[in-house]
């Protein structure tokens, strides 16, 4: 099981899940644009870590996270 | 030190590409392209200079909801509207407003999102304060305001940490066209440079002053890419 958390984009409180690229259940090429979160009228793509499954959705769409919050899982 | 000022001294080539008038669906084109190559490490820091026929751009908060005007006051005036991937809402792109799209990677920029944009609002406030117009941010609401009057808007998208899209200044724009929306989903009042300055400037003109003051801020040195021998080149 691996965890997607949100990496350090700089000086920002917080970001906006802005979508999911991927649904649950999806299999994933590492690398692979996995969901678009925005802060700042800033859009910013986060990749797959790494090849597997898209097993779980942590924050939703519109749902907002900081620094290092699950964002997903992948198995 | 303020934040948005560098931390490195190490100077950046980068390459200045005036369009001049081009239509958007082109530009557009080109900066994913160039996206693609930046992010491959194939051509250096490129920053594209444009004014575009009228359009109105959705970032991916924004709604078509926040178009005013009806689809036949759109055609009659020329305006097309475009869902695009930057951030924010609405915005409106037209004759007499320079836009700024900088295709560069902020990992030579401290892998900061925060930074680069007040490093883009902090080169317009400069230059304005050049000019004599005393410009500043707006807590909460990225862009640059003279008093209460919005005059350059921002919205970026990121993908390996190379940018793209970016800057919007207004010049001399037409506010009947800003009136058919509610600009970043809000009702905001905008201005445009010629208002507040005695002769008025050419887009050249504030291209040309404006990326005098990204230089320092984001450690560039400029060279001037030509537009004719490029679009030989890519078309």
């Amino acid at each position: 099981m691996s965890e997607v958390r949100l990496p350090n984009l700089g000086e920002i409180d917080e970001v906006t899940v802005v979508d999911w690229l991927k649904k649950e259940g999806e299999t994933l090429k590492a690398g692979e644009d996995l969901l678009e979160v925005e802060t700042e009228k800033t859009t910013f793509v986060i990749e797959a870590p790494q090849a597997g499954q898209l097993v779980r959705i942590v924050k939703k769409k519109g749902e907002r996270a900081c620094l290092d919050d699950l964002l997903a899982e992948i198995e | 030190m303020t934040s948005w000022l560098r931390s490195s001294e190490k100077t950046l080539e980068a390459v200045h590409l005036p369009l001049g008038h081009a239509d958007y669906a082109t530009t557009y084109r080109l900066q994913r392209r160039l996206h693609s190559l930046r992010s491959h490490g194939e051509i250096v820091d490129t920053v594209l200079t444009v004014e575009h026929n009228p359009v109105f751009t959705i970032g991916r908060s924004g709604s078509a909801l926040n178009v005013l005007a009806p689809p036949e006051v759109l055609q009659q005036e020329g305006i097309l509207i475009y869902e695009v991937e930057r951030g924010g809402n609405i915005t409106y792109h037209g004759p007499g407003q320079l836009v700024i799209y900088p295709i560069i990677d902020l990992r030579d920029q401290g892998h900061d999102l925060h930074r680069y944009i007040r490093n883009l609002e902090q080169a317009v406030i400069n230059f304005l304060s050049e000019v004599g117009v005393r410009g500043r941010r707006h807590p909460g609401f990225p862009g640059v305001w003279v008093n209460s009057y919005k005059i350059a808007s921002v919205g970026v998208y990121v993908k390996h940490w190379v940018t793209r899209h970016g800057l919007a200044l207004n010049i001399a724009v037409d506010k009947a066209h800003f009136g058919m929306i509610n600009p970043c989903g809000m009702e905001i009042e905008v201005v445009s440079l010629n208002e507040l300055i005695e002769g008025p400037l050419t887009l050249e003109e504030v291209a040309t002053g404006l990326l005098t003051k990204m230089e320092p801020l984001f450690g560039w040195r400029f060279t001037r890419a030509n537009p004719h021998k490029f679009w030989e080149g890519w078309q």
